[in-house]
């Protein structure tokens, strides 16, 4: 922020205190800026106008008007001051240090205001400056709050910079370019610059979300209720079918409504020649039964896919515990006369393994929305072919480990993990070309 | 309750005692916390509310002046920006537009000017908002009926109102109640009798 504010100052020769504000009235866009400061040449003050300061080219005749008698009144607290007490913006108003401080603490504190906090007086919108603010506030936590706020407010403008989406990072990473990518922050977390969700490659981060969504709500409650229940067509409440008998009695004690629960028809007609029910043919049952059916079956789809996300979901967990037993193992494998660097191929064995299982919980993710063709039939091939290989590599390392000789246990599982490796290339290289030949269908 | 508040506060009611005498307002203190106070406006000239006695109910928040005041009608009031039913108050300078400098006074006296001049187009009260904007006539009438029955603003009273009241308290419906219908179906007596008895 500050090297951004040095570059443009040598440019524009302002107070830095205004020329936050005016970075931040352009959301932090100094090409922006320059454009329109130069494009107003000889009219700046419009935009320093717009962006609610003083012109510091102005300012300098307030200054004299202010120190004409020696006490004065806040317009605040309604008590009198030493001039010198009194403090304010250029724009004239002066109030009392003291009601300035409180001020200033209730706008950053209750309100979470930095940027645009305006003078106290009634209809004045010129900004506060944060050199005022440094110089009026003591306590260190409304300072530090208000810094926090500051910068904040610079990465949100920003589309180059992103906070680390862990729970206590206080980083910010800077991206090169505007793209989906993954990035790395050094507190080790790994995720997508777009939308900070763990790094989801293959799917995108549109699809993503709705998966998300669609696994947090309980929207698939009320599936499964549209699947395996039905309405009473008298008083609405829902009734779910427990044995044979169509001839339905709603169980609401001030409905009592008699029906048929193919038809939703009453009851009455049906009589004797229920059998061949005559409605069941009738359009509108039909229809019924069709949303009916549809619903089930798109339920049925989404558990298949939540299953096996879920699963790999779960496993991913699991892994990690493996991490603590290979590591016994490599410490083993040392005392045996093997050296650090050549026991290093089990670690990797399990990073290309939860790279494998991360990959294909996603590509679960993707299948869920992709709609069935001829490519989408290569891409089952390709992921079972990489689930295949995982699962291979994931039971050799849990379970063979212990029995074998090490020289053997190493051309193995290095040929296992290659492998893996190279089918989950082969997966992903498979959906990007599908992306930028447009292969992809997608449901809905 | 923070100190400048308290100061603020017992300098702006000395200060509007010796002030504005003359410009139809009061603040007064209530069971002598500086927390809670009352206020009065007398209704502007040239408006339905002429010479009317508004009282309004005044509460200071901890952190005064520098949140506003929270200030409600309590006397009844049919007006496009005030809640016809619990006096509610749609104002820019009590939310967002309020300012440190501005005074209990100044807000008063921005009440009393709302009162002449109304924003539909902003409301607080949806019923009395489409009432002004199309049947200011039905409007007019209702808010002057309004400021004699409640406020006590002086001037003959409307005929037609009076009785038509009369008609509906004698059918047995509490008199407020049976005022709002009719207020709210611009004194069409049948279908506010009928609105009454749904």
């Amino acid at each position: 922020m500050t090297d951004m504010l040095n570059e443009v100052q040598d440019i524009i020769n302002i107070p830095s205190t205004t020329l936050r504000i005016l970075l931040a009235h352009f959301n932090w866009d100094k090409e922006l800026l320059l454009e329109r400061y130069y494009e107003y040449e000889g009219n700046q003050e419009r935009i320093f106008a717009d962006a609610h300061v003083i012109s510091p080219f102005r300012s300098a005749e307030h200054c004299k008007q202010q120190t004409s008698c020696s006490s004065i009144s806040c317009e605040i607290c309604c008590s009198s001051h030493s001039a010198s007490f009194m403090t304010g913006l250029d724009c004239g108003h002066i109030f009392c240090k003291d009601c300035w401080a409180t001020y200033l603490a209730v706008k950053i504190l209750d309100e979470g205001m930095s940027q645009m906090i305006s003078c106290p007086a009634f209809d004045c919108r010129i900004i506060v400056d944060d050199s005022l603010v440094m110089q009026l506030i003591v306590d260190k936590h409304i300072l530090q709050k208000y810094q926090h706020l500051m910068t904040n407010s610079f990465v949100e403008c920003n589309s180059l910079l992103k906070w680390c989406p862990a729970p206590d990072c206080h980083h910010v990473i800077k991206l090169e370019y505007k793209e989906t990518q993954p990035v790395k922050c050094d507190c080790g977390r790994e995720f997508c610059a777009e939308c900070s969700e763990p790094w989801h490659d293959p799917v995108k981060c549109m699809h993503l979300k709705k998966w998300l969504k669609k696994c947090d709500d309980d929207s698939e409650t009320s599936n499964w209720i549209s699947a395996n229940t039905k309405e009473c067509p008298k008083c609405l409440a829902t009734i779910e079918k427990v044995g044979g008998c169509n001839h339905m009695v709603c169980r609401n004690q001030s409905c009592k409504h008699e029906f048929c629960w193919v038809c939703l028809g009453p009851w009455d007609p049906h009589g004797a020649s229920w059998y061949n029910c005559n409605r069941y043919n009738a359009v509108d049952a039909r229809k019924a039964r069709d949303i009916q059916e549809r619903s089930r079956q798109m339920l049925q789809r989404y558990l298949f896919y939540c299953n096996r996300y879920m699963n790999h979901l779960q496993s991913l967990k699991f892994e990690h515990k493996l991490y603590a037993r290979v590591k016994r193992k490599m410490d083993e494998m040392q005392c045996l006369n093997m050296t650090w660097i050549e026991v290093q191929f089990l670690k990797t064995a399990v990073d290309i393994l939860c790279q494998c299982r991360q990959t294909l919980m996603y590509t679960y993710v993707f299948a869920f929305f992709l709609e069935r063709n001829n490519q989408s039939i290569i891409f089952e091939e390709n992921q079972a072919d990489c689930e295949k290989a995982t699962e291979m590599l994931s039971e050799y390392l849990e379970r063979d480990i212990t029995t074998a000789s090490v020289a053997e246990i190493k051309q193995k599982v290095q040929d296992k993990y290659r492998y893996c490796d190279t089918r989950r290339n082969v997966l992903l290289k498979h959906v990007h070309e599908g992306y930028d030949e447009d292969w992809w269908e997608y449901f809905e | 309750m923070s100190s400048i508040s308290v100061t603020r506060i017992q300098r702006e009611l000395k200060d509007i005692k010796s002030e504005c005498s003359g410009q139809n307002i009061k603040i007064e203190l209530y069971n002598d916390e500086y927390t809670n106070l009352r206020g009065e406006i007398v209704g502007p000239p040239e408006t339905p509310y002429h010479g009317g006695v508004f009282k309004l109910i005044i509460k200071i928040p901890e952190s005064y002046p520098f949140n506003p005041p929270k200030v409600s009608f309590e006397t009844k009031i049919w007006h496009p920006n005030i809640s016809s039913v619990t006096g509610a108050i749609c104002l820019d300078i009590l939310k967002d537009q309020w300012a440190a400098a501005l005074t209990l006074r100044t807000v008063l006296l921005s009440l009393q000017a709302l009162l002449s001049d109304a924003e539909p187009d902003d409301p607080q009260d949806a019923v009395v908002a489409r009432q002004f904007k199309e049947n200011k006539r039905a409007f007019l009438k209702t808010a002057k009926f309004w400021a004699q029955h409640y406020a006590h603003a002086p001037g003959p009273v409307d005929k037609d109102c009076v009785e038509k009241l009369k008609k509906a308290t004698e059918m047995g419906f509490f008199k407020d109640v049976s005022l709002e219908a009719l207020s709210k179906y611009s004194w069409n007596l049948e279908t506010a009798i009928q609105h009454l008895t749904n």
